[in-house]
């Protein structure tokens, strides 16, 4: 019985070392101690911008259309194939957008951050930068931090803008039930810009997150290349559920008690 | 990557079959880490994504019966197989790209040849075949508890549960499940190939792993959602009785 209690008995034990972890770095960041290493956060929001933006964009162009698919044949089935662009409008912009973006998020950026500095611990590089006087949580961990909160957000809205697209796609030239300006009409009527930003919000807590998680994983690994691997695999873990927890919290926080539609009183 | 999955595919049929134990093995292990991060993970995503958007705008209309039937297309024939396809690769693709690439810096694998003991055989065909059966079964898994996230929205809005179970029955068909479940079994063999390969030619150290589980679960990510596109187009395209709401 034990062995069926070890994954949720193990996020237990790493939850509260995570959060203090998390808030030590996302305070090194506000503190603008992170400053100092103002170069290195260019750097790794190069590397976020040249690694992972095409990446997010291709599996966000994906669902996108599968967004657009299912709510096609959903609204056909209905009898009023012309609404596609109610389903598309909100599964993309405030569900599948936050997830996907998450997903890949925590599969490519978390994962890599846990390769790298798992690496750095293993090889025991993270010592040499403190008997340097360089402190590695700071010059490591909250330099990721501040190159995700630089670039992700302006990944994500063009991930928005992919998605769209896709969407679009999908429904007025592959399944062919509505012309383009219906779809369009439908398409913008149900959204407005505070659905964005709730939107974006929703997608940056994830980020932030993820990179916090991964920064954890990858500071505490242990016990040599093995235990890189095991790290990385046991973030993946963490991360998925997390990413979760949060869209169905930004769900019922946003969403919950008002549908935000343009129906009705 | 496509002869790895022709090997692997070959030494299944071929005998002798020296995998049992290991296919056991493979298949609790997997079970184990999954169950948990499966059950939190789909009953989020239900209840935030079809569950209370989807009320939401039903109760706009006074008809929040009907929700049962849009579970039908949500839960069933896109969000079951997907989240257990992303936890699937997320959790046990990790672990097997991890202990693969472990045993690869470890020159374990090349001790093996040495020994005679075929890898792909003894390693690779035990994780691909438990995890195709695991992920068609953890598919049916994520659908109950789908089914329990929606029962939840309902409970939310105040509804009896009668309408909900009402157009849920009438509109679920035998089609939506065969088709959900042989996804999943699909997606299965996608990440269990993706992450063996990737865990088999691990190369550089510690940080060799480490690279070698990201781009696994990312290429499997990627694999596992254009492959969706293509089946959902297909099955939908080609089952018309499934388009029509009863």
């Amino acid at each position: 019985m034990n062995a069926w209690l070890e994954v949720p008995r193990g996020w237990l034990d790493s939850f509260g070392e995570i959060a203090r972890f998390g808030s030590q770095v996302t305070g090194q960041v506000f503190s603008g101690r992170v400053l100092r290493f103002f170069g290195e956060s260019v750097r790794q929001a190069g590397i976020l911008i040249f690694g992972s933006a095409l990446i997010i964009w291709a599996f966000v162009f994906i669902l996108g259309l599968q967004c657009g698919i299912q709510g096609a044949y959903l609204f056909r089935a209905q009898g009023v194939p012309s609404y596609a662009g109610l389903f598309s409008a909100w599964c993309d912009l405030r569900e599948a957008l936050p997830y996907a973006f998450g997903y890949i998020l925590s599969a490519k950026v978390g994962t890599g951050i846990v390769a790298e500095i798992g690496a750095m611990r293993i090889s025991d590089e993270i010592d040499a930068l403190e008997v340097m006087g360089v402190p590695p949580i700071t010059f490591l961990c909250a330099s990721r931090l501040l190159a995700t909160w630089l670039v992700l957000p302006f990944v994500y809205l063009a991930g928005i803008g992919i998605m769209y697209f896709a969407s679009y796609l999908a429904v007025v030239e592959q399944v062919a039930d509505v012309s383009s300006g219906g779809y369009s009409l439908i398409f913008w009527m149900f959204q407005n810009p505070p659905d964005l930003i709730f939107s974006l919000i929703k997608g940056m807590a994830m980020a932030t997150v993820i990179v916090l998680v991964g920064c954890y994983y990858g500071y505490t690994a242990s016990g040599g290349p093995v235990g890189v691997g095991t790290a990385t695999a046991k973030s993946m873990v963490f991360n998925i559920v997390m990413v979760h927890i949060l869209g169905m919290l930004g769900t019922v926080i946003f969403w919950g008690a008002n549908p935000r539609a343009p129906i009705g009183g | 990557m496509v002869i790895l999955t022709i090997k692997t595919l070959l030494s299944a049929v071929r005998p002798p079959y020296p995998y049992g134990e290991e296919l056991v093995d493979q298949f609790s292990f997997v079970l184990k880490l999954c169950w948990f991060p499966l059950l939190i993970s789909t009953f989020a995503l239900c209840v935030g994504a079809p569950g209370l958007q989807a009320a939401g705008i039903l109760s706009l209309f006074g008809g929040l019966d009907r929700l049962g039937g849009f579970f039908v297309v949500t839960a069933i024939r896109w969000i079951g197989p997907v989240v257990t396809a992303v936890v699937v690769s997320g959790v046990a693709g990790t672990a097997i790209t991890a202990d693969l690439g472990a045993r690869k810096i470890r020159e374990e694998l090349d001790a093996l040849q040495v020994l005679g003991v075929d890898p792909i055989k003894n390693l690779v065909v035990p994780r691909f075949l438990a995890l195709m059966i695991i992920t068609a079964l953890l598919d049916i898994f994520a659908i109950v508890f789908g089914l329990t996230a929606g029962i939840v929205a309902e409970l939310v809005y105040h509804q009896s549960l009668g309408g909900f179970f009402a157009t849920l029955f009438a509109n679920a068909s035998v089609t939506d499940i065969w088709g959900s479940v042989l996804m999943c079994t699909i997606f299965g063999a996608i990440i269990a190939i993706v992450c063996s390969y990737k865990g088999m030619t691990a190369s550089g150290g510690a940080a060799g792993v480490g690279r070698a589980v990201n781009q696994a679960v990312v290429i499997s990510l990627v694999a596992v959602f254009a492959f969706n596109y293509v089946f959902t187009a297909v099955l939908l395209a080609t089952n018309p009785e499934l388009q029509t709401i009863r």
